[in-house]
Formats: structure tokens, C-alpha cells, sequence
């Protein structure tokens, strides 16, 4: 029992190494079973979907060859594929049925493949997460819905920096994210997207956290929290982008990625009133 | 016991745990698969002594604290305390009918889920109320329904009684 209570009381920094230790013998096979199943299962749904993709998408390139080829050219000018490219790892998610493992997820790349603490992975969406640990084939990821998790975010024109953190729901399709520490005297619309600002060198400028639907009810009265609908919903990804690189010192700005553009979300705003009311 | 029908108990044992996991981690399965790995320990604690059903405790809990970015140590303390009342609970219950068995494990299980939200607070979701009073009975029934029906076919199929 002293054991345990020790355990549990150990500093995170210390629990760590025994985590990797049991997931790389007694845990092993069963994330590697993990790992087989999830890839058999991307294949098949590959296929599937690659058939129907190609199905409808031939008469639409068909007419448009034309401009497909002017946006290869001009992605390649920019760079964009390269760039991505260059910092980026495709991996697969892989979901844990444990307790206390709600909010984390695995992913089939590791140290081996330049996966350090604290890397970024995204989706076509936007910011899923970040690595907390890595082993040497497999990492372990909280997504945006954990407890700890924190981003350093600005609206997309700028006028407006904060902090953004989770808000958890009674269950997860109501969890939000919380632009939180914004000055008083800031009035972001709802619909307003905010994006990482590379603020922290934890991740790179200009990743799509959310839009804004309100501002939340608990109000310091020295600084205003928005409630922001995150851009991506961690339950719906499958497939992620993983950043390689330790050197983003903040400086790095991956916003042309994305193809945000300056309007609002309607869709947020839209919403903005329900969830307020929902919240109240 | 016989040293053969006690191997062949610990190798059942051994095949819960093993199955917990492979629901659990390789295919993924939440809340939609059984606690098979409290119902291991708790079968296995009534035929342990106190301080061997702990140590299994903290072994199984460890294994599972594993993959928990959130609450490590907090299974590991639940399980060890779990074991010890489970070897302990021989002293105050006999019986090893299907019903009682499938009684144990639902106190059991349900007792573990208490104690894994007390310990871990406020990293797990949901209020108190729903938590103890819905989810946990609920997902006790379940690790008790799974339990009984394993425990009844290993004792179909080596003889036991």
C-alpha cells in the first residue's frame, strides 16, 4: 500500500520512465496488437473511401485540368508541400479504453521518427494536441480536452492574445476551449477564429484552435474569457500530422496551411447565443 | 488445492488479465467491454493472503496505470487496497456459489470505481451523483455478469466445484 501511495504521490517528471518501462515490456504486445489492428483498419477504410473519392472527383478534374494544374504550380512555388512536409510526420491515431487514459490517445510514430515532448499534432482541421511522451516506436498524445493542456493564441488578425484552455463538460461532445486572459477592454465577435500564436515555442504560429461563440460567464472584471468551439473534435480523428521539429522558437508560421481566410465562422456565431444559453 | 488445479486457476487468471488488455488496449474498448482485470483480482485475492492479494493489486494497477497520462498511481492504490479487502473478505463471507460470486464482484467492482474516483478527483469527468450512482453500478453488473460466466466455465471445464 506504501508502494502505491508512493507512487502516486511521485513527482510527474519521475512517473514518467515508469510508464515507458511498463508499455515497452509487460504492455508491449497488446500496443503492438493495437497498432497492427489500427492500420489493417486504415487500409480498409482507404480503399473504401479512396473508390469513392475517385468516383466522384473524376468528372470534376476532368473539366477543371485547367486550374489543377495552375494550383500545383502555384503550391509549388509557394513552397507549401515542402514545407509541411519537411516538419511534419502522418501518423494514426490509436484510442485507449483504460481509465485515466480519457483525453490521451497513441500515435504509431516515436522517437525513432523525430517525435519529441511537446510536439504538435494537428489535423486538416487544426491543433488535436500535443505529445507528452515518446518512446521509441510509439507516443503518447493529450488532445485539447485534457486538464493540462495549454496554447498560446491570438485572434487571426492579431488584436487579440490570450491563453487558451479547456472546459470540460459533463461529457465529451460538450467540452469547449476557453480564450482566457484577454484584455477587458477587447471585444472579439463571435465567429472570430483564433489560431496558436507561437507565443511559448511549444507550437508554431497560426494553427486553427477554434472560433469564438461567447464570452463566458465567469468574468474578472480585469480581463474577459471567450468561449471558443474548437475546430477540431478529437473523437473524429483518425489521421494526424505530427511536428518533427524542435526548433519552432516561436518563430515558425504554418498559417497558409490552412486555408483560413479572414471572415468570421458563421457557423460559430451562430451558435454563439445557444451555447451561451446553455451555459447559463 | 492441488498444485495442478492451482495452475490451472492462476493460468484463468492469467487469460482475464491477458483478455482485459486486449479488449481494452489493442482494440480500444471503453466503458463497452467488462473490467475484466478488477474481476481477475478479486477472484484471485479470495484465494490469496492479504499481502499477496495486495501485491497483485499493485501489479495489475501499475499495468493499467500504464497508459494514464492523468492519474497515475491512482489504480495502483485502488487495486492494492481492493485485494487486500477482497483476501480479507474470506474472513467475514463464505461461499463459492455462482450467486455469491457474482455478489462479491459486483460489491467489488463497484467499490473499486468508488474509491478510483476518489483518489483521482478531479481528473475524472462527470459529477459525483452520476458517477457513483449510475455509472458505477451499472459497470458493476456488467464485470459481475462477465465475471460469473467465466468463472462458470472454468469450473465446467476443470471439474471444480
Amino acid at each position: 500500500m506504501l508502494i502505491a501511495l508512493f507512487l502516486f504521490f511521485l513527482p510527474s517528471g519521475y512517473q514518467a520512465p515508469i510508464r515507458g518501462a511498463l508499455r515497452s515490456t509487460a504492455l508491449r504486445p497488446f500496443l503492438a496488437a493495437q497498432r497492427e489492428i489500427v492500420e489493417r483498419r486504415v487500409l480498409s477504410v482507404d480503399v473504401a473511401e479512396l473508390r469513392a473519392r475517385h468516383d466522384s472527383l473524376a468528372a470534376v478534374t476532368a473539366a477543371q485540368a485547367t486550374l489543377a494544374e495552375e494550383n500545383r504550380r502555384l503550391r509549388a512555388l509557394l513552397g507549401l508541400r515542402a514545407r509541411a512536409a519537411e516538419h511534419f510526420k502522418s501518423a494514426e491515431v490509436m484510442r485507449l479504453g483504460v481509465p485515466g487514459a480519457e483525453s490521451t490517445f497513441l500515435l504509431d510514430i516515436g522517437r525513432a521518427d523525430g517525435v519529441e515532448v511537446g510536439s504538435p499534432v494537428l489535423t486538416p482541421e487544426g491543433l488535436l494536441g500535443v505529445v507528452w511522451e515518446v518512446d521509441e516506436h510509439i507516443s503518447q498524445a493529450i488532445d485539447w480536452t485534457h486538464p493540462d493542456f495549454r496554447a498560446s493564441a491570438m485572434t487571426l488578425d492579431g488584436q487579440v492574445y490570450g491563453l487558451v484552455e479547456p472546459r470540460r463538460g459533463e461529457f465529451r461532445e460538450e467540452d469547449l476551449l476557453v480564450l482566457a486572459g484577454a484584455p477587458f477592454h477587447s471585444d472579439i465577435k463571435p465567429g472570430t477564429r483564433i489560431v496558436t500564436s507561437g507565443r511559448g515555442g511549444v507550437y508554431p504560429r497560426g494553427i486553427p484552435l477554434g472560433s469564438v461563440v461567447g464570452i463566458e460567464e465567469a468574468d474578472t472584471g480585469w480581463r474577459k474569457s471567450y468561449l471558443v468551439r474548437p475546430a477540431v473534435r478529437p473523437e473524429a480523428a483518425s489521421h494526424v500530422l505530427v511536428g518533427i521539429r524542435s526548433d519552432w522558437g516561436g518563430g515558425g508560421d504554418l498559417s497558409n496551411l490552412w486555408p483560413v481566410g479572414g471572415e468570421p465562422d458563421t457557423a460559430a456565431a451562430d451558435t454563439g447565443e445557444e451555447a451561451d444559453g446553455n451555459r447559463q | 488445492m492441488t498444485a495442478s488445479r492451482a495452475w490451472t486457476f492462476w493460468a484463468f487468471i492469467a487469460l482475464l488479465v491477458a483478455l482485459d488488455f486486449v479488449l481494452h488496449i489493442a482494440i480500444g474498448l471503453g466503458a463497452t467491454a467488462p473490467d475484466l482485470l478488477t474481476v481477475a483480482l478479486l477472484l484471485g485475492a479470495r484465494r490469496l493472503g492479504g499481502a499477496g492479494a495486495a501485491a497483485l493489486g499493485l501489479v495489475l494497477g501499475l499495468l493499467r496505470d500504464a497508459l494514464s497520462l492523468i492519474a497515475f498511481g491512482a489504480e495502483a492504490v485502488t487495486m492494492t487496497l481492493l485485494g487486500f479487502l477482497g483476501a480479507r473478505s474470506r474472513d467475514l463471507f463464505l461461499g463459492e456459489g455462482t450467486l455469491f460470486v457474482a455478489g462479491y464482484l459486483f460489491v467489488g467492482k463497484w467499490l473499486h470505481d468508488v474509491v478510483y474516483f476518489l483518489i483521482a478527483g478531479p481528473a475524472v469527468r462527470g459529477d459525483t451523483v452520476t458517477r457513483l450512482a449510475i455509472e458505477a453500478p451499472i459497470a458493476a453488473a456488467y464485470a459481475a455478469v462477465a465475471g460469473s460466466v467465466a468463472f462458470l466455465v472454468y469450473r465446467l471445464i476443470t471439474g471444480e466445484r
